[in-house]
């Protein structure tokens, strides 16, 4: 009865061989292509010269901070607002959580461009004069991720319970909040905010509909003058992502494994 | 009789401390949904409002009659038909390889899929753009290896800026999309009822079209509906792959937006949107319906 | 069709470096319920699923009615089975549920309907035939899954643990169903379970296992009154260790000297092995030869825990009105009320 057991055991191979090739071959492409740089006499060579010069590009670092600044308020404004709703919702208001939860799927229902829309229509001058209305407009776009990442982490929680206990004990608001809330929602609000990041760092379409110059609008503008620096530029924010969530997987599992030894 | 014990307030349910213990409870949640209110619902709002005025800024369909013929109503196909071809193409590869993932892998490696994946799924628009004319543009390097193989695609008038190309490109961040929300379905699918079935004398076939398939059929259905709306509504992928021969929805609005607009198109913008909305919505509300029923025996 | 003889020879099994069946050897006589019992991990679930054909053996043979069925693939060996929960199908009612055997076996629709319905019948459900698994409860579920087991006639049923996701009143009313309904269709059924009451309470032989071998298979009687093994001995029922001296074949324990059941002979330091229920607690005229710790209601028996003063903790069960005055702190005198006693070697 081999055969019963090995029927399928060349699926999983084939497919991890199939799928790599998709991946890796374009991204290895990319690769190739962002080492290119062509000498005087037009001749093809492969150095560091396009990554050399991206960095060398004034604006680089100018827009890759004006992002991670937009990036940043985008969690703060996230932290201030939805993470204490979503706490409030499992403390004192199970009652609304489904119609909360619906609400805050709408976000999703909507294409990002007719929001960009939206904004422009709406939004008084004022507001659309600072970039803060970026990250003001990410809370709304991250919504739906952040709040299923922080309602799910705390579902596994009694943390009506465990607040209860803890004001019975004799903690003050603050305290409970301090020692026994905020620990319990550390790893489902780092989740959040880790996403509020990322999608903030990539986001190019409401960006760029509202006439924004962030690192990924610049990225494209560059692709009008140097092709292969911005390729360069694709290849590296793409192996940057990929490195940061792979070790965050990694670092998140590891420590699973470490709270289920300890149970 | 023993009313002196009870307050004034009682503990009636029609009304009374029943409504205000509820607001109480609610309160803190109003800075939530008035931030909605006011960076989500009021714009979509606006833009409704003004799809339905014509450039005198009086009540009118206008708008939305034009858009529903040429150029705009070939942007509208276009459109949906990358959305449904990508998502048709992008689902059936997801899944499978979802399931293979899932039954045959280690831990580890469902962990690196899922990473991969969001990666992926995320990426769209500039990287993703570059990164296949980095491969498949003239000067790409697949071409120059295809070339070198003594395969000239681009003498056959191929371009990776056709309509092909960009369904194709598209593929990259749907397929993935489909592994990360299709895979709870499949991983929900208990050994128990695998095994209960081969007890009960079913081979694998039987089981899959018994159970397996009947019960992933509405999350199939549901991830396709997502995936369509993802195709249909992509702006960037498409922004930095079309040279302007393809008209897209996104793209026709973007060009709108970006100042070369007539003065009498000002609103068309707008009800384009709004022709966006409820196409993607068409999709998602059936999409959310299901996978909230879903949820139910996935738990 | 008659159920015949379950006959495992030398099955072996092993994960890695953990081994998780050593050279098991059981048959089940047709018609018998044999239960295996041991703590998680001890291999009991692994046999099971052995037997099934879910999973295969690294050696040994599985036999049913002299056929050796080992390499037989598990949809062929027409065994019902019976899982610890969620195994009903959620796409499929109650009585689709039943008749999905029946469907595998291409019986015809009308045929295969009226006996899933009977078969809900036996098991108290056929008015909810038409209700799908998330609208019943547990216990209702695992009727249905019975149900669905037997509904292929088959010629072995085997239970993993069907009964430990249920609550306690549930569980016990279902035993008591599981076993009627065993005993009426004359099925050889193998179940396993971690639950030592339920074990005894309907089974013709317990087997017990720890660490992939079966330590001892008896009936309930034998198995509680003589344990092979200290395991057993306290695997099954609560037992007293009492701490003694033993001088050829005699046990000096609360001033009597008692024979001992499983002598060899040798002087030494032992532990008597004593059940609750021979222990006898009576007010001491003096200052007896222990002091009661705790006294626990449980209704027609009181327990009774005692300490003597080197330190050994006892428990005593008695009926309730012989114990009735008894209370922490007194003092007492403690009895052995047997004229054997087994005893481990430490």
């Amino acid at each position: 009865m081999a055969a019963m057991r090995n029927r399928l055991s060349f699926a999983l191979p084939l497919t991890l061989a199939v799928a790599s090739l998709f991946i890796f071959l374009p991204f290895g492409s990319s690769a190739e292509f962002s080492f290119r740089s062509y000498s005087q006499d037009g001749k093809l060579m492969h150095s560091l010269a396009p990554y050399r010069w991206i960095v060398e590009q004034p604006e680089f670092l100018s827009h890759l901070l004006l992002s991670f600044k937009i990036a940043l308020f985008a969690v703060i404004f996230t932290a201030i607002l939805v993470v204490p709703s979503v706490a409030w919702l499992h403390l004192k208001a199970q009652l609304f959580r489904p119609l909360v939860e619906l609400i805050t799927l709408l976000p999703l229902v909507i294409p990002v461009v007719a929001l960009s829309i939206g904004v422009q229509t709406a939004f008084p001058d004022w507001l659309q004069s600072t970039e803060y209305e970026l990250p003001l407009m990410y809370v709304v776009l991250a919504l739906p991720f952040t709040f299923r990442i922080l309602d799910n982490g705390l579902q596994a929680i009694p943390l009506k319970t465990i607040s209860e206990a803890a004001r019975g004990l004799g903690a003050s608001w603050i305290a409970t909040i301090f020692y026994v809330i905020a620990p319990v929602m550390r790893r489902a609000v780092a989740g959040a905010f880790f996403l509020t990041f990322a999608l903030s760092l990539g986001e190019f379409t409401l960006t760029s509909l509202l006439h924004w110059d962030t690192f990924p609008t610049w990225v494209t503008s560059v692709s009008q003058q140097n092709i292969i620096g911005a390729i360069a530029l694709s290849v590296f924010s793409l192996t940057f992502a990929f490195l940061v969530v792979f070790f965050a997987s990694l670092s998140s599992s590891r420590s699973k494994k470490r709270m289920d030894a300890t149970e | 009789m023993t009313n002196s014990y009870v307050s004034s307030k009682g503990v009636s349910r029609k009304g009374g401390t029943f409504a205000r213990r509820n607001l109480i409870i609610a309160a803190p949640l109003l800075p939530l949904l008035a931030y909605l209110g006011f960076f989500f619902f009021w714009p979509m709002f606006a833009v409704v409002v003004d799809s339905l005025k014509n450039n005198d800024h009086q009540w009118s369909f206008i708008n939305f009659t034009t858009i529903a013929q040429k150029p705009y109503s070939t942007a509208f196909q276009n459109s949906i038909l990358l959305g449904a071809l990508s998502a048709l193409f992008a689902s059936i590869p997801g899944a499978i390889f979802a399931y293979i993932i899932e039954v045959r892998g280690s831990e580890r490696l469902k962990g690196f899929v899922t990473s991969l994946s969001g990666v992926l799924a995320n990426t769209g628009g500039v990287p993703l753009a570059f990164m296949f004319i980095a491969t498949f543009g003239a000067q790409g390097s697949a071409i120059k290896i295809l070339k070198a193989l003594g395969v000239d695609l681009y003498s056959g008038g191929f371009t990776l800026f056709s309509f092909s190309g960009i369904v194709f490109v598209y593929l990259y961040f749907q397929i993935p999309l489909m592994v990360i929300i299709f895979s709870p379905a499949l991983h929900s699918i208990r050994s128990e009822w695998r095994d209960a079935a081969k007890n009960l004398g079913a081979t694998p076939k039987k089981f899959w079209t018994t159970v397996g398939i009947p019960l992933l059929f509405p999350s199939f259905a549901a991830s396709f509906l997502l995936l369509f709306a993802s195709g249909f509504a992509a702006y960037a992928t498409a922004r930095a792959m079309t040279v302007g021969n393809i008209a897209l929805v996104p793209l026709v609005i973007g060009t709108l937006v970006d100042g070369n607009v007539q003065v009498d198109q000002a609103n068309i913008g707008k009800s384009l949107a709004v022709g966006m909305v409820l196409i993607s919505a068409l999709a998602m509300i059936p999409y959310l319906i299901i996978q909230h029923r879903a949820r139910r025996w996935q738990q | 069709m008659k159920s015949g003889t379950l006959e495992l020879a030398g099955i072996s099994r092993r994960f890695g470096q953990t081994v998780a069946l050593d050279n098991l050897n059981l048959t089940i006589g047709a018609g018998e319920l044999v239960a295996l019992l041991g703590p998680s991990g001890c291999g009991k679930t692994t046999a099971l699923r052995i037997v099934a054909g879910l999973e295969r053996s690294d050696a040994g043979t599985v036999a049913l009615k002299g056929r050796d069925v080992t390499n037989l693939s598990a949809h062929l060996r027409n065994m019902g089975m019976v899982f610890q929960s969620y195994s009903l199908f959620p796409n499929l009612s109650a009585v689709e549920n039943v008749e999905f055997g029946l469907k595998m076996r291409k019986v015809e629709r009308a045929s295969r309907r009226k006996t899933a319905l009977e078969l809900l019948e036996l098991v108290g459900l056929d008015t909810q035939s038409k209700r799908f698994p998330h609208q019943l409860s547990g216990g209702q579920q695992q009727r249905v899954a019975l149900a669905r087991a037997l509904a292929i006639q088959p010629e072995v049923l085997l239970l993993d643990e069907p009964l430990s996701a249920l609550d306690a009143q549930v569980r016990t009313n279902l035993r008591e169903e599981i076993r009627r309904l065993q005993i009426s269709l004359g099925t050889t059924t193998l179940f396993v379970t971690h639950d030592q009451e339920e074990a005894m309470a309907i089974s013709d032989r317990v087997g017990v296992m720890s660490n992939g071998h079966l330590e001892q298979i008896d009936t309930p009687d034998v198995l509680y009154n003589n344990p092979a093994s200290t395991f057993v001995a306290n695997f099954v029922g609560t037992m007293n260790h009492i701490p003694a001296e033993q001088q050829g074949d005699l046990v000096s324990i609360f001033g009597k000297s008692i024979r001992v059941k499983n002598s060899n002979g040798i002087s030494g330091s032992i532990s008597v092995l004593v059940r609750p229920e021979s222990i006898e607690v009576s007010r001491a005229a003096g200052s007896g030869n222990a002091k009661v710790i705790t006294r626990s209601f449980l209704g027609a028996s009181s327990q009774i825990i005692c300490q003597t003063p080197d330190g050994a903790v006892i428990q005593a069960l008695m009926p309730s009105h012989e114990s009735g005055d008894l209370h922490p702190g007194e003092d007492v005198t403690l009895n052995v009320t047997l004229n054997e006693v087994l005893v481990s070697h430490v």
